[in-house]
């Protein structure tokens, strides 16, 4: 019998889905109550989650359903990100009239789709909670479908997605095929080093999962996707899913794979690299902010990739800690994209930034603390995300990948440097509106502390990712 | 185990044929023929290596659901420059000796699958899988569908509503204008409330629509 304190979050976040949903439906006009009530139950989902932690890690459904310590932190900071992206969010999707009942409602299935993919053991698990949140994903991508490029960006990423997909399914079948299971531990005790259809399969798989993360090569959708989505879709974009696909990839590799590190250690390594690189110098040309982040999260995933190439525990876990800060920075730059509004229609250019400093100083001193953060400039949070992945990719001797690491750090940092010196040393155009809804207002405040104060306290992130353990 | 081979090599060539045609025919529903053919000679393979149950969900789900609503989509498209195209003249038609021959070689295949269902490969069992050979497929997905596998089950009914919610949002616009039926409002309708009485002077008659 199942201890049914494990699967609770599960369970409460799809009951009160399809709760929310028929009140939506019953019920005349109920946008914003369907919204807050989607708020309250993340937070209750949060607190599930918490209090799960207690709880000693368990596996249901023969072993192909695991909560552990990496499920229940992951499954946290997933939920802890969609309540910001619902702060953030609620006046943009009113003001671009796609404010209905169906948009938390996908959210809310898209992160039910995020949990299975983070608990999951299982060939089979695992890709029903992907197609489940990428199925919402389509959807919310072209919500705004009065929208030539919202409509546009949900069907490129459909039509990629669904491409990736049947890769990733190929792959599965070859991994199934050669172990004779999809079970993660037992593809651990069935594998057999020498096979070749196997390293195929996980080539496959791995093709899937960083088209997911936008990896480089497979990150075309990313930028115009970001785009032409609503931003407060982008936001969910750029965070939610590449946790859950992180959380996939470290467990895919680490539990079945470990042994055969040596076949997709230097595919990681490329994929890293060229993450690395590429997010540094294409965005250098962008001047549309969604653009500009979907190639700084480009860049931001090979630093989080190196993390996992390493094979080590310290590997994992500074991954682990990367995505965390990575999650808390981006709340913190679409905070402030989202306060650039002026008559009930937002802005996202950047030379629509031109000094702001002069009439926002506070905004702009907030978004000047997220850019140096994302660059990695001490003593801000940004810099220890790095700092932990390159420490555990020296500790390996993997001094090439760290060299290459610092380099597009560097050239990173120019553009983030480029959008401050925009702020502060351009000439001033019009006022922005300054009346903010109070979410808007938490969320930025909140994320820009953390930003600011992590190197004061942090040991306590530290101490609770070093009980991940999964080697 | 000749025989085996010879079906095994016919029905993959025709499979192998019509998924190229379905990208190389220039006709939109010829592709969507040659697609029913690729699937039909798919699910015949299945059924000859002894997974008849995904055989049939092969014809039933992809052949019986699936191409005939792409059918119907490929016919919506551009109807009125297709129908031109169809009716202007009658040479140029010619969906019906396709459709025909495709049909044809269907009905030879399913022929050749049900004459050669005797000739049954051997399963080799490379790996332990714990398979019991003497179940059939269906009995044994049932044994473990609503069992071991219920967590599953369950969420590809989350996609379902996922999916199904999703087709609502892009497709479901809200009208503006239309007159609609209210049987409530018919029904609860008094007598005092929609008569009213007049009293017409003469030679002046009254306007009623105001």
């Amino acid at each position: 019998m199942i201890d049914i304190n494990y699967i609770l979050p599960e369970l409460f976040i799809s009951i009160s889905l399809m709760f929310i949903l028929l009140i939506g439906v019953f019920k005349k006009n109920s946008s914003l109550l369907v919204y807050n009530l989607t708020m309250i139950s993340l937070f209750i989902l949060i607190i599930l989650l918490i209090n799960l932690r207690s709880l000693p890690s368990n596996s249901f459904f023969g072993s192909s359903y695991l909560i552990d310590e990496l499920s229940n932190y992951m499954k946290t900071i997933t939920v802890a990100s969609g309540i910001f992206v619902l702060l953030t969010s609620s006046k943009y999707i009113k003001s671009i009239n796609i404010f209905k009942i169906e948009y938390p409602v996908l959210i809310l299935s898209s992160m039910l789709g995020m949990m299975v993919m983070i608990s999951s053991n299982d060939l089979i698990v695992f890709y029903m909670g992907l197609e489940l949140q990428s199925l919402a994903l389509y959807v919310l991508a072209s919500f705004n479908r009065e929208n030539l490029l919202s409509s546009e960006s949900g069907l490129k990423y459909f039509v990629l997605s669904a491409l990736s997909s049947g890769i990733l399914l190929y792959g599965c079948s070859l991994v199934y095929g050669f172990s004779g299971s999809t079970n993660f531990n037992l593809i651990a005790d069935n594998i057999i080093n020498t096979e070749n259809g196997l390293t195929f399969g996980i080539v496959f798989i791995l093709v899937g999962l960083a088209f997911k993360i936008s990896a480089v090569p497979f990150h075309m959708w990313a930028p115009d996707v970001y785009e032409g989505s609503p931003t407060s879709v982008t936001i969910f974009f750029a965070i939610l899913p590449k946790i859950a696909a992180l959380t996939v990839i470290i467990r895919f590799l680490y539990v079945p794979f470990l042994n055969v590190i040596e076949q997709w250690q230097m595919i990681i390594i490329f994929l890293s690299i060229a993450s690395m690189i590429f997010g540094a110098v294409a965005a250098i040309g962008q001047n549309n902010l969604k653009r500009l982040v979907a190639y700084s999260s480009i860049g931001h995933m090979g630093y989080a990739l190196a993390g996992i190439s390493t094979g080590s525990n310290q590997g994992i876990q500074s991954s682990i800690i990367y995505i965390s800060i990575y999650l808390i920075m981006n709340v913190a730059f679409f905070s402030c994209l989202f306060m650039l509004r002026r008559n009930d229609k937002y802005f996202e250019k950047i030379e629509d930034l031109s000094g702001i400093s002069k009439n926002h100083p506070i905004l702009s001193l907030c978004f000047l603390i997220t850019l140096f953060s994302l660059a990695g400039i001490p003593p801000l949070a940004g810099f220890f995300a790095k700092f932990y992945i390159f420490l555990a990719v020296i500790e390996k001797q993997m001094y090439f990948l760290a060299i290459i690491g610092l380099l597009s750090t560097v050239i990173a940092a120019f553009y983030y440097l480029r959008i401050i010196k925009i702020m502060y040393f351009d000439d001033a155009k019009q006022k922005y509106d300054v009346d903010h809804h109070l979410g808007l207002k938490l969320s930025l405040i909140i994320s820009t502390i953390i930003i600011l104060l992590y190197f004061m306290y942090p040991g306590s992130l530290v101490e609770i990712i070093n009980k991940i353990n999964l080697i | 185990m000749i025989i085996h081979s010879i079906f095994f090599f016919i029905f993959s060539f025709i499979a192998i044929v019509s998924a190229v045609m379905v990208t190389a025919s220039k006709n939109t529903v010829h592709s969507v023929f040659f697609l029913i053919l690729d699937f039909v000679s798919i699910s015949c393979l299945f059924i000859m290596i002894g997974a008849e149950f995904l055989g049939m969900m092969m014809l039933i789900v992809y052949v019986g659901a699936v191409a005939v609503l792409f059918l119907f989509v490929v016919m919506m498209l551009n109807v009125t420059q297709q129908k031109n195209e169809w009716f202007a003249s009658s040479s140029s038609s010619s969906h019906i000796p396709m459709g025909l021959l495709i049909s044809i070689i269907i009905f030879f295949e399913i022929i050749v699958v049900i004459a050669g269902w005797k000739y049954k490969t051997e399963v080799v069992n490379s790996f332990p899988l714990g398979i019991n050979l003497d179940v059939t497929n269906t009995h044994s997905i049932g044994y473990v569908l609503y069992t071991d596998y219920i967590h599953v089950f369950q969420i590809s009914g989350m996609i379902l509503l996922t999916a199904m919610i999703g087709a609502i949002v892009l497709t479901f616009r809200q009208r503006t204008g239309i007159k609609r039926q209210s049987y409530l409002k018919q029904i609860s309708r008094e007598r005092n409330e929609s008569i009213e009485l007049k009293e017409v002077e003469s030679k002046k008659g009254v306007k009623i629509d105001v």
